[in-house]
């Protein structure tokens, strides 16, 4: 093996490398969007993606995940504007369960009962109305 | 006269009757109170502030940003 030949296969083996990671990432997404899709994993009322009966263990860390992330960027906007975690969640649960449940997907309100969403809006908790 | 009276025991003698005249003094006055009793569980202070209508829906512009700012976090 020459010396170009080597920088070539070390250049093509760091591409291969990229192209998995990128491929670990997309795929930890498809795992979600398609228990968004069957209805295993929705969105619920306090801001945080919730999981329906029971998931696999993939599954169930990448909610994981992305509930951490969310708590963080929760955290973040909460201490800017003077308000509590809990609140900032509140509000973006009252807005993702307003405009981004589709029709056929699950939610959870705060009594704790999944359902899933009709043709009809909805019915949003009290504190949601302004 | 009332040396021989306080010799034949008559010291006791009136501090009975005077133990009695206040034990009977104070279930008079315990009558008329309003008795409060320690509760036998222990004492709950609920601490979970609920959450503002008014402050959720003044957030509403900031999680509308948050949520567009963050797509990774709301996978559709």
């Amino acid at each position: 093996m020459t010396k170009k030949t080597k920088i070539i296969a070390g250049i093509a083996a760091g591409a291969l490398l990229l192209a998995g990671a990128g491929l670990a990432i997309a795929q930890s997404a498809g795992l979600v969007s398609a228990a968004l899709a069957d209805g295993s994993v929705g969105e619920q009322a306090d801001g945080y993606l919730g999981i329906k009966g029971s998931a696999s263990a993939d599954l169930h860390a990448e909610v994981d995940a992305i509930n951490i992330k969310r708590r963080a960027a929760y955290t973040q906007r909460a201490a800017q504007k003077g308000a509590t975690v809990k609140e900032v969640a509140a509000a973006v649960g009252c807005e993702t369960l307003a405009t981004r449940v589709a029709n056929g997907r699950a939610y959870l309100l705060p009594d704790g009962v999944w359902r899933v969403k009709g043709a009809a809006p909805i019915s949003l908790p009290a504190y949601c109305a302004g | 006269m009332i040396l021989t009276a306080m010799r034949s025991g008559g010291y006791a003698g009136a501090m009975k009757q005077l133990a009695i005249l206040f034990s009977a003094a104070s279930i008079a006055v315990c009558g008329g109170c309003v008795q409060v009793q320690a509760p036998d569980k222990p004492i709950e202070i609920n601490l979970n502030v609920n959450i503002r209508q008014e402050v959720v829906y003044s957030l509403k512009q900031d999680a509308n940003d948050l949520i567009k700012d963050n797509p990774e976090l709301f996978p559709k």
